[in-house]
């Protein structure tokens, strides 16, 4: 992998989110947020619980249907319509969907691997069955990735054998696999015992380092600060501060996020 | 008297074997038939369409309302004159018979398929959501998901239920009898009655439907360990 050269043309953005709504019913969870990542940027998401920032994750790869608002990735605006009498919005076109997630690599708080099947099954899973890669080329190419984030020798392991961090790397692995312009995280080590929190932070800074373009949903700070390009703070739906993550992390212009950072830096979150 | 068993010009025993076949074709056709229409109503019961719901709740509520062998003799009685009918609004004239063997296939394949119905719409719902999540966030279309990683999921919470069904299935086919199909049962009670030692033909298909479901009762463990790989047993 490469560092890609710093784009500042919107139109070329690796991913734009403008003015997005999205209700749950009754309850607002994103009340018009707007978001650019050029290629290259490392954006962490931040904010209460509630505030809206998976949803706004969610919604970048149509995990959830916005109900208002425009997704552009990768130059491609993501077509929505009204349905049902205008009540619920759906994609205009599931196969556009569909090939828009294989350019944006997931990675669940959760895992999500497929039980069912081996590490290195996990892996090669999409390439094969979405992209047509050849069964051989997958195959080595995932051995690399498992290589890549530390757990080869588990390639033939099913999930359940692997302990949350390892879990985690093989979701990342798989992630890649699929040779993702974007990757997107939410709140990867939220679910981990702590001491298997760093091996997968490592993996990931490792991924930052490379110069792929990340939007990270997160609670580690000081992870946040390290890695990130841009922080943005999500407050109930709506951005209430962005900027360089030595800005927003250490010197706020809001009082809200300044609370925030007081709660989560003296660890009594 | 063993002599009644064997496979000699006075033993029954030719009869019992090709009997024993025939259960196992119709049971073997009928949980087929009924997988099929358990994921049918399992698919309707879980769609958001009220319309579907209904229709799979009248099907499973109807066919496990009633007893087992009214199934055999309403569609016995009147299968031919449903299929006709059918036959004749596509424009085929002829009377159309149907064979007892796809009668009893039918019957049993419905009764069997309300009850896989409800042991499949278990399975699905027991597939943690953020398996498929993960499938959809790879890109995967429908038809893969369903493929590749639901219903590989959903076998697994489905195995221990369907082998009770089959179970039941495979005893189900006994009822068939009624419509004089050569099946195991048929083929005692006509012994049965040909050489008046009713008690030892009656035991010796006891015999055979157990060494039946023992031997299916291996092959769902089997299958049961193949499904389960990766599963940590608790």
């Amino acid at each position: 992998m490469h560092r890609h050269p710093p784009v500042s043309d919107t139109a070329s953005a690796a991913v734009v989110v403008e003015d997005l709504h999205k209700r749950f019913g009754e309850l607002e969870v994103l009340k018009g947020v707007s978001l650019t990542a050029r290629e290259g940027d490392v954006i962490t998401l931040i904010g209460s619980s509630g505030s809206g920032k998976s949803t706004l994750l969610r919604c970048i790869n149509m995990l959830e249907i916005p109900d208002e608002g425009r997704i552009v990735i990768g130059g491609e605006a993501i077509g929505l319509k009204k349905a049902r009498g205008g009540r619920v919005t759906v994609p205009a076109d599931t196969r556009q969907v569909e090939r828009i997630r294989t350019k944006l690599g997931m990675v669940f708080q959760s895992f999500n691997l497929w039980t069912h099947m081996t590490i290195l099954q996990n892996v090669i899973e999409a390439p094969i069955h979405v992209l047509g890669v050849p069964r051989l080329e997958a195959v080595e190419r995932a051995r690399m990735l498992l290589d890549k984030v530390g757990i080869l020798a588990k390639a033939d392991s099913y999930p359940v054998q692997l302990s949350g961090g390892q879990q985690q790397r093989a979701a990342i692995a798989r992630a890649l696999a699929m040779q993702p312009k974007v990757m997107l995280f939410d709140e990867p080590t939220s679910a981990l015992d702590p001491e298997l929190v760093g091996e997968v932070l490592r993996v990931i800074r490792q991924l930052a380092d490379e110069g792929n373009t990340m939007i990270l949903v997160t609670h580690e700070m000081g992870f946040a600060r390290e890695v990130a390009s841009k922080v943005v703070f999500l407050h109930q739906g709506r951005i209430e501060e962005e900027g360089a993550p030595d800005k927003v992390l250490t010197n706020p212009d809001s009082d809200r996020v300044r609370q925030f950072l007081s709660r989560h830096l003296s660890g009594a979150a | 008297m063993l002599e009644l068993l064997s496979f000699g010009p006075n033993g029954w025993g030719g009869q019992l074997l090709t009997g024993t076949a025939m259960t196992v074709a119709v049971a073997v056709s009928a949980f087929a038939f009924g997988i099929v229409m358990g994921s049918l109503g399992a698919s309707a019961k879980l769609s958001h369409s009220l319309i579907l719901n209904a229709l799979a709740d009248v099907y499973t509520t109807v066919v496990r309302g009633i007893p087992e062998l009214l199934v055999i003799y309403l569609l016995f009685f009147g299968g031919n004159g449903v299929v006709s009918a059918i036959a004749s609004a596509f424009g085929y004239d002829g009377r159309v018979e149907l064979n007892a063997f796809t009668i009893g296939v039918v019957a049993v394949g419905l009764i069997s398929g309300a009850y896989s119905t409800e042991v499949i719409r278990g399975a699905v719902r027991s597939v943690p959501f953020g398996q498929i999540e993960a499938a959809r966030a790879c890109g995967m279309g429908r038809w893969l998901i369903l493929r590749r990683v639901l219903v590989p999921q959903t076998m697994r919470f489905a195995l221990p239920g369907l082998g009770n069904v089959w179970q039941l299935t495979l005893k189900d086919t006994a009822l068939v009898s009624v419509t004089a199909l050569a099946e195991l049962m048929r083929a005692t009670h006509l012994a049965a009655g040909a050489t008046r030692e009713p008690f030892l033909f009656y035991s010796a298909a006891a015999v055979l439907y157990l060494a039946l479901t023992t031997v299916s009762t291996i092959l769902f463990d089997r299958a049961e360990q193949t499904a389960n790989r990766g599963v940590r047993r608790a």
